[in-house]
């Protein structure tokens, strides 16, 4: 039974990372809708921002997140302003692009660094409770509890601000919110920042808990993927709850199963949910064909 | 309109062709040594540190008159896999002439690049690749001077057996292991021979695990480690894998008498990932380490000053300086055959007959009939304050005392 | 705003297929187009017959520009985007590789098992992903390629595991093994041509007019009473059979499979596309065209920089994949369109 909950708590602590990750990847891709390649590498200059920091400024991991994760939004605008707008009208070739700048962040930071496995110190990555045979790691912790603040936060921020109104109303209808006067370029521009400053935060804080390499990112964006379309395109909830189920299957299959073959059975669920529903699992009946009909 | 698209497709592949012609071969007086390894990409790193090792190499040959009589000269191929490991061999040996062949950090590169030389007669030297079935295919220009993944599973077997279970007061009849490895073709074969020998030596395999070096979490892997409950937790793997299991046994509160890791495991990336109590005591089976006993490898001390001096920092990672010996015995090779053919040199290393401890590594050379060096060994360090100690093979510890471990 | 804007991948033919293409070609015409390639690429070969890096480079672009073609058949004309072909071309290399391995069967006659097998099991894992519409088929057969990558590891018995497969060096035209890059070159050319051919046939026959109506819009070409599914699955399994053939001749120039090298992402998967996308998909030259940009461009910068700062060369090839895309939106071949319908206009 204890190992039972053991587990159970391993895979809502994993949950809770691929939802953090996923967040930002779930903005860019239900708004923009865009599949953007780069976000692992986005969530890899986090990690690097966040090591940085340490390296120069002597700042602990957890605060470098004040620093990060704007440049992260200012990233994330620029990419979107100066690469992926000009290819509005050809959503493949954005695709190509997205590619293209997830060669060139890996291979800039392995330029830098020679591919040097660099670690960043926080004393909270060396705390962990324990309650009689369970462990819980600080840093995970508040990895998860991020999740949820994050995950609370969008979901007003959508439902309750004429902002988020507005980025609502692209995403279901891009023709009538322009015609609604609602700037859509702009609206991507920041769906995109904001969506790039989730990915510096998630760099952020995963970087206590791994050893940073160029091509970290690449380790989180099939698992993100999966979580996003899981979860259902666009949706908040889906992503937090896609995040979580994901990490408790992997969690289970990896310690009652087999290790080397968790990843298969994830992948196997992933694919067969989405055939059952292809819209996720808290997508809207339909939400997968928007990404299809034509919009002005 | 296809007219236009004909005339630009020839202009343009006529143009990238030429491109890639550019760098034509200058006259034939340095003797020319491809260097094979990843010098992109996730393994860059060590590909450029075994490089290092032949530019030290390279600089000691020099010095003491070169091979055949010319200087060396060494030039970089680029090869992160197989097809790349072909494109490297193919334009080193025709467009800038290459005399032979020295490689390789990824074992899959050399079979492909190796395969490539022999086309052009040209030797293929390995120094770091560990795939058992390099050697096996009997490839006539194929040699291999460094330890391979069976010598890395014997001296781990060794550690634990004439070793550890004394310090544990168990006889191998009593200790349990928990094998723990990385999934591709590095980590299993090394963890299927380590399976192999001790069980032969009736040690208990508590289980075998594999993971991906590229997982996000390998808390399952650890947790089912830690219900097995073994005596000694051995895992092979790469550097994230192997900090990613270390942090997680930490937090998991899982503390086998012994942990040995091979492979990685003994440089400052893991000190840094772990901080100095975090590894104190932890065994690494790597590549003999610059600073080992002067008696157990001759010059070792030496190479750590050149080392220092020309690139202004410790060597991240000991591949280097096994790289550095096998480069200097396949000049010493050459040299003996006075011609870089692979049959001359294959036929020349029957007369090696170096004892252990010949080379800056601890390595002898006495080559198989596979043409596979038979005396070079991995050596075992224990962290100890933050500091990597030599404490295995005996004869390479000089006075070094393994902690922490039993009585 | 322009009329397509906002239209989600993928929208390869919307603004550069039929709308902009003069005339429509026969089946005939594009084999005569593709028999004066074949002249032109003939004589290349024979000019480099005694430059085996060239060659080998000819080779690559070859394999990789027919792959790419391949791909296109249901990428491109089709419109899914698929992500998973990294699978056929596995099957193709494993079945290639068991075959001349076990039972010495010559790999000139496993291309067919090769071919059939890829495109069966191109149908079986299509019928229920095809449910899937635009990013959600890629990032399903994304995660395909993960799965066949796990399982391939795992089931040693068939693939070697993740030792791979090492083939014996056994050089002769019946084993496909040899010495020299000469022949490489000619069999990767010559299935460049196959698949141009089939690719031709396709665009310029009743499967390719029904991929293009089911890309263009699904649900009228079902009101028009096309099966799309069938259509869908058709061009699959030819698309499929292709890449299963580029995997088994793969095979054989490395003489060496493993799941790393034959399911990487990077280098295979994802490649297939990016090819395509950079000389211009869902066009029937546009895949040949980018392999010829890419392949050698990316060569000559593993060349001449692969040994200095790590990663300068994949640094700069992103770079330019990114200025690329800005420049050629919709790819070379639509750049190069673009080009000539200025000219005429002008010259009117």
């Amino acid at each position: 039974m204890e190992t039972f909950l053991n587990i159970v708590i391993v895979g809502l602590l994993l949950g809770g990372i691929y939802g953090l990750v996923s967040m930002g990847l779930n903005l860019i891709f239900g708004v923009v809708r865009i599949v953007n390649f780069a976000q692992g590498e986005l969530v890899m200059l986090g990690m690097y921002g966040a090591y940085l920091s340490w390296y120069l400024l002597g700042l602990d991991p957890y605060l470098s997140a004040l620093v990060v994760v704007p440049c992260l939004f200012v990233l994330g605008v620029i990419i979107q302003r100066f690469v992926l707008q000009p290819l509005q009208n050809e959503p493949s070739m954005q695709i190509f692009a997205t590619f293209g700048l997830l060669i060139l962040f890996q291979n800039i930071v392995l330029a830098i660094t020679r591919g040097t496995g660099y670690s960043v110190h926080s004393e909270v990555s060396r705390v962990v409770l324990s309650f009689e045979d369970i462990n819980i790691s600080l840093s995970r912790l508040i990895v998860l509890i991020m999740v949820i603040l994050v995950a609370v936060g969008a979901n007003w921020f959508l439902h309750s601000t004429m902002y988020g109104k507005a980025v609502r109303a692209v995403t279901q209808d891009r023709r009538s919110a322009r015609l609604m006067g609602i700037n859509v370029e702009l609206a991507f521009m920041l769906t995109f920042g904001v969506g790039s400053a989730l990915a510096g935060l998630a760099g952020v804080l995963l970087a206590p808990i791994y050893t940073l390499s160029p091509q970290i990112g690449g380790n989180f964006i099939l698992a993100a993927f999966a979580v996003v379309v899981l979860g259902g395109l666009g949706s908040v909830w889906g992503a937090f709850f896609g995040g979580f189920i994901i990490g408790l299957i992997e969690a289970f299959a990896g310690y009652y199963l087999n290790p080397e073959l968790k990843h298969a059975i994830w992948f196997l669920v992933f694919i067969a949910v989405l055939i059952v529903r292809p819209g996720g699992l808290f997508g809207i009946a339909g939400a997968e064909e928007v990404g299809l009909r034509e919009q002005d | 309109m296809m007219k236009l698209t004909r005339r630009a497709a020839l202009a343009g592949a006529a143009m990238a062709l030429c491109l890639a012609a550019g760098g034509t071969a200058m006259a034939q007086e340095t003797f020319k040594v491809g260097t094979i390894n990843p010098y992109s990409g996730p393994l860059a790193l060590y590909g450029g540190e075994v490089n290092r090792g032949y530019e030290l190499a390279a600089d000691a040959v020099n010095e003491a008159g070169g091979i055949l009589g010319r200087q060396v000269e060494i030039l970089k191929g680029d090869a992160t896999n197989p097809q790349e490991g072909i494109a490297a061999v193919e334009r080193l040996a025709t467009r800038e002439n290459a005399d032979a062949f020295i490689g390789t950090y990824l074992s899959a590169v050399a079979g492909a690049a190796s395969e490539t030389a022999l086309n052009y007669n040209k030797l293929y030297w390995d120094t770091n690749a560990l795939a058992t079935n390099l050697t096996e295919r009997g490839l006539p220009n194929y040699i291999r001077s460094g330890p391979y993944s069976v010598s890395f599973a014997d001296v781990s077997i060794d550690l634990i057996l004439n070793s550890l279970a004394a310090r544990l007061g168990k006889q191998p009849g009593d200790l349990t292991v928990w094998l723990e490895h990385e999934e591709s073709v590095y980590g299993t074969s090394i963890a299927e021979h380590q399976k192999e020998r001790l069980e032969a030596a009736g040690v208990k395999v508590l289980g075998i695990g594999a993971h991906s070096y590229k997982s996000i979490d390998l808390t399952d892997s650890v947790l089912r480690a830690r219900d097995a409950n073994p005596d000694i937790w051995v895992q092979t793997g790469y550097v994230p894998d192997g900090n990613l299991l270390l942090r997680t046994a930490r937090d998991q509160g899982f503390k086998p008498k012994a942990t040995v890791f091979v492979g990685t495991g003994d440089t400052k990336e893991t000190l840094e990932a772990m901080g100095a109590d975090g590894v104190e005591g932890l065994l690494v089976v790597s590549y003999p380490r610059p600073d080992i006993s002067e008696d157990y490898g001759p010059g070792s001390k030496a190479y750590l000053e050149a080392y220092r001096a020309k690139y202004g920092e410790d060597p991240i990672a000991p591949q280097s300086m096994a790289a550095f010996v096998g480069f200097k015995i396949m000049a010493q090779a050459i040299n003996k055959a006075g011609s870089a053919e692979p049959e001359a040199v294959s036929g020349v290393l029957g007369s090696f007959d170096e004892p252990l401890r010949t080379y800056e590594t601890g390595f002898g050379a006495k080559f198989d009939d596979n043409k596979q060096n038979q005396r070079a060994y991995p050596t075992v360090i224990q962290w100890q304050g933050g500091k990597q100690v030599t404490v295995f093979p005996d004869d390479a510890a000089g006075d070094n005392k393994m902690v922490n471990i039993g009585n | 705003m322009n009329k397509t804007d906002g239209q989600a991948m993928p929208a390869a033919l919307a603004g550069n297929g039929a709308t902009m293409r003069p005339k429509v070609t026969t089946f005939g015409t594009e084999l005569g187009r593709i028999g004066a390639i074949g002249v032109f690429f003939a004589i290349f070969i024979v000019l480099f017959r005694g430059d085996p890096f060239i060659l080998n480079m000819m080779a690559y672009t070859f394999l990789f520009a027919a792959l790419s073609t391949s791909w296109n058949i249901i990428g491109g004309f089709g419109g899914q985007f698929s992500l998973g072909h990294g699978v056929f071309f596995a099957i193709g290399a494993y079945t290639t590789a068991n075959l001349y391995f076990h039972w010495q069967i010559s790999p000139w006659l496993s291309l067919v098992p090769g071919m059939i097998l890829a495109a069966m099991v191109a149908v079986a894992v299509s019928w229920p992903t095809f449910r899937l519409k635009g990013p959600f088929f890629a990032i399903a057969t994304l995660a395909l390629n993960e799965v066949a990558l796990v399982l391939a590891t795992y089931f040693d018995g068939i693939t070697g595991g993740p030792r791979g497969m090492l083939l014996p060096f056994k050089a002769g035209l019946e084993n496909m093994v040899f010495t020299s890059r000469l022949p490489y070159a000619v069999i990767m050319f010559g299935f460049l041509l196959v698949s141009l051919v089939a690719a031709a046939w396709v665009l310029r026959g009743r499967l390719g007019y029904y991929l293009q109506a089911v890309h263009l819009d699904e649900d009228a070409a079902r009101a028009a009473g096309i099966d799309v599914l069938k259509v869908k699955l058709t061009g699959m399994a030819v698309s499929a059979a292709l890449t299963g053939i580029g995997g088994s001749l793969f095979a054989m120039y490395l003489r060496f499979v493993d799941p790393p090298t034959v399911l990487s992402i990077q280098d295979i998967g994802v490649k297939f596309l990016l090819i395509a996308l950079i000389g211009g998909v869902g066009t029937l030259y546009g895949p040949l065209l980018g392999a010829l940009l890419i392949i050698p461009l990316e060569s000559y910068l593993r060349a001449t920089l692969g040994g200095t700062i790590p990663g300068i060369n994949l640094l700069i090839l992103g770079g330019l994949l990114v200025i690329f895309a800005l420049f050629m939106r919709r790819g070379i071949f639509g750049a190069m369109q673009g080009l000539w319908e200025r000219r005429r206009g002008a010259r009117q």
